[in-house]
């Protein structure tokens, strides 16, 4: 089963509420969920949507066709109703005009008896989110009362939590014991931030917002320098302001991690709104040549494990980790029943201010920490840095994942694609005879990929970018040119309904 | 020509250089600086101000971590064996939060230029006032660019001719100690590069501040704006000030512009009722009890 629900309205009417109690009161009843957030660059009025859709097997994708509309102002019912699927239901907010400013929670009520799920498990939500509040669980019966039952959804024994990408990689920092967290608010890496900040007293942690991304990384590399578990999160454009340090992090050998959540660019581009097109920024921001790390996870387990794995790396290695994701993986919500690979706990044993002398600088630097322009030096350090950049590879290759294969894995079809393109990817090839190639760790790569390429027949490349950056990569690595690219960038992602339909034309 | 009162100052002097702590404050870098640079007087009276602090038992030399600019002021790094970064250009600053971020312990000194702090830093140097981490900031201001031949900074006066403005300067320098009291500075102090042993007092002045202390050197050039040197008998010793609206016209005096006026030299202003950012954050506070960075933490 596969059911979809598009819930629309202005900003400040609750949307999110009515996905928040819908999603809850199902993955509680054992069904996943996967909810899609649309909105535009605004606070209040305009026009915001959710896409909830809910299965019985594991999804992360929505569909651009719909079984329900749940509209809390007319503009959701112009904008969408040509998205209705045939016999799909339209609820409105007609016969709630005197609920207020709990039309979201009426609506949400209305949706749960029309699922088929018993009023208990919606008055047990209610009441968990609304402590104080009578009025909600009025307005949540009302609406449950108003409506017909369409569907009998059976309880279900599936064990799920439900985690957007932003809240698993604050979880993955934390599994790690992160010190310092510092950023700048920028679209859509903030939500890390703000989790992080939430209870960062109780979780023995800290975060700091700067007076720009220059300062919050420059920050960093102090705080990392004096020993504090430090990372960095920001979005395209301050990344761009953070290539300066991240090449100082190169010649420094200071340890630091930044989380990259990337939106359609260039310039402010369409701030809320998703795109994979900083995978090249990732890879080659900052001047000179340096070691580093490009993970990209896509979903919140894998985000939460490989959050760890960077942190971990920068330390170990002393060397730049980059988490990236974009606002798709970051703020959509996922549901999961998946169980964590254990977290490899890890300690700062180097030497720090404070217990020892310790000097790093800008510079090329001698044995003792100094500056130096010397030519045996200069050359002799970048041979390093190379060194270090195999070593780490080696150590990669040998103990992390760093790509999955999913669907069927004899199939000649291979499909490419990475981050938080995958989701959508796994649902649409679930009856096509295709294997899907995701791609986690994007610097170093994996040396299976080639592997695979050579010997599939017929290769497809999906990604959200218009360039195809990921296929790239590949082929500079690989010498194998993928001619076949699905590439989608219009700030959207991809909808499992689309996308299977363009793979069976294209296989 | 020495004078008496001259001659008086550099015996204990000699006497402080040839302190053990002093000379393990020393490297076997080769110095850079161009010969009579008043570079090497500040170096002496970091050293002797550092050596004092660890002789007197207050701090380990291990305790200090430094943080260097990019500019003829930042060779200081080489110069010095503390702990430290020699970081990007404007960037001496945040990266010394970052250490009091990461060990609120630290005993940190950043060394900055005019150049480095005034123009690409000057945000950093800002909010730096208004976060108030427990550190210092020595300004090593000459009104020139020097390591890159002599261009103008922010603080440079008009008409000042140089190979990147052959026009002159046409703006009014900018006054970055009006700046910094308007940013709610706790700590405002101004030295004479040539006078070390007013530098001494104040510079120990600065470390012992709970709060962001800026110290600004007027040192000379010797090789580029030369029109900018030679300040010295337009300087006056004031005595401590804590006095808010004496301060506001206190920093009025130097316009960095004219030839004419006062400069008054001593702290200029200091209130340490304000907290410090160690002081705000729990966190922070927490680690400062425990006499722990967060490395240590679980300690």
């Amino acid at each position: 089963m596969n059911i979809n629900i598009l819930i629309g309205g202005a900003a400040g009417q609750g949307i999110n509420k009515v996905s928040d109690i819908v999603s809850n009161v199902l993955s509680k009843y054992g069904y996943y969920t996967f909810n899609y957030r649309d909105y535009p660059s605004l606070i209040r009025g305009g026009h915001n949507f959710n896409v909830l859709a809910i299965s019985d097997i594991p999804i992360e994708s929505h569909s651009l066709k719909m079984d329900f509309i749940v509209a809390l102002d007319e503009r959701t019912i112009e904008t969408h109703k040509s998205e209705l699927k045939k016999g799909g239901v339209l609820v409105t907010s007609e016969g709630f005009e005197d609920e207020g400013k709990n039309l979201n929670v009426a609506l949400a009520g209305f949706l749960i008896k029309i699922l088929g799920i018993p009023l208990k498990n919606l008055e047990s939500e209610i009441n968990s989110q609304f402590k104080e509040s009578e009025d909600a669980l009025i307005s949540a019966k009302k609406g449950f009362d108003k409506a017909e039952k369409k569907f009998s959804l059976k309880k279900l024994n599936n064990k799920i939590s439900i985690l957007s990408g932003s809240e698993a990689v604050s979880i993955g920092a934390r599994n790690s014991s992160l010190d310092v967290y510092i950023a700048y608010p920028m679209t859509p890496s903030t939500n890390v931030m703000n989790e992080m900040a939430k209870n960062q007293v109780e979780n023995n942690l800290m975060v700091f917002q700067p007076e720009n991304e220059i300062a919050g990384v420059s920050m960093a590399l102090g705080s990392s320098f004096a020993g504090a578990k430090t990372m960095v999160g920001t979005s395209g454009g301050g990344f761009d302001l953070m290539g300066e340090s991240l090449s100082m992090q190169g010649i420094s050998g200071i340890p630091l991690t930044v989380y990259l959540a990337s939106r359609p660019g260039p310039g402010t581009g369409v701030p809320t709104y998703t795109s994979q097109s900083d995978l090249d920024i990732a890879l080659r921001a900052g001047h000179g040549e340096f070691p580093r790390i490009v993970i990209a996870p896509g979903n919140p387990i894998e985000a939460i494990e490989k959050t760890s794995e960077a942190l971990l790396l920068s330390e170990k290695f002393r060397t730049l980790s980059i988490i990236l994701s974009d606002k798709h993986l970051a703020e959509s919500e996922f549901s999961s029943d998946e169980k964590l690979k254990k977290v490899e706990r890890f300690s700062v044993v180097r030497d720090v201010p404070g217990e020892k002398i310790v000097k790093a600088a800008s510079y090329e630097v001698d044995g003792t920490g100094n500056s130096t322009e010397d030519a045996v030096l200069t050359e002799k350090n970048a041979d390093l840095r190379v060194e270090k950049y195999e070593s780490l590879k080696e150590y990669i290759v040998k103990n992390m994942e760093m790509i999955k294969i999913h669907g069927n894995k004899d199939s000649k079809n291979l499909i490419i694609g990475w981050g938080s393109t995958s989701g959508a990817i796994k649902d649409a090839i679930k009856d096509l005879d295709a294997k899907f190639l995701q791609v986690m760790y994007m610097k170093p790569l994996s040396p299976q990929i080639k592997e695979e390429m050579e010997n599939a027949e017929h290769i497809i490349l999906v990604e959200c970018n218009v360039t195809g950056q990921l296929g790239r990569l590949l082929r500079e690595k690989t010498g194998i040119k993928i001619e076949n690219r699905l590439l989608k960038y219009d700030g959207r992602p991809f909808c499992v309904d689309e996308l299977k339909e363009h793979l069976k034309e294209m296989l | 020509m020495v004078n008496e009162e001259e001659k008086s100052v550099i015996k204990p002097v000699i006497a402080i250089l040839k302190s053990e702590t002093v000379k393990k404050l020393g490297t076997q870098q080769e110095n850079t600086w161009c010969p009579g640079c008043p570079n090497f007087v500040i170096l002496d009276s970091v050293k002797q101000v550092v050596a004092k602090f660890i002789d007197e038992g207050k701090y380990k030399q291990e305790d200090f971590a430094i943080t260097t600019d990019i500019g003829c002021h930042a060779k200081i790094f080489d110069y010095l064996n503390l702990s430290g970064i020699y970081c990007l250009h404007g960037r001496a600053i945040p990266t010394a939060i970052g250490m009091k971020l990461g060990n609120p312990n630290l005993k940190v000194l950043t060394f900055a230029g005019d150049g480095a702090a005034y123009s690409e830093g000057i945000s950093h140097f800002i909010h730096a006032f208004k976060y108030n981490p427990d550190m210092t900031l020595v300004l090593h201001d000459n009104q020139s660019f020097s390591l890159t031949t002599g261009q103008p900074t922010p603080t440079s006066q008009q008409g000042f001719l140089s190979k990147s403005e052959p026009l002159g300067v046409f703006d009014k320098p900018i006054n970055p100690l009006k700046l910094a009291l308007a940013s709610n500075a706790t700590f405002i102090a101004r030295v004479n590069a040539r006078d070390i042993k007013h530098m001494n007092e104040i510079f120990a002045k600065a470390i012992n501040h709970k709060g962001f202390s800026f110290v600004e050197v007027i040192q000379d050039c010797l090789i580029f704006n030369l029109d900018a040197n030679h300040k010295d008998k337009m300087m006056y010793k004031i005595e401590d000030n804590t006095d808010l609206s004496l301060a506001e016209k206190l920093v009025g005096e130097f316009d960095y512009n004219s030839k004419e006026g006062k400069i008054p030299i001593g702290v200029i202003y200091q209130n340490e009722k304000i907290p410090s950012l160690e002081e705000k954050w729990p966190q922070l506070k927490s680690l400062m009890e425990k006499g722990v960075g967060w490395k240590g933490k679980d300690l």
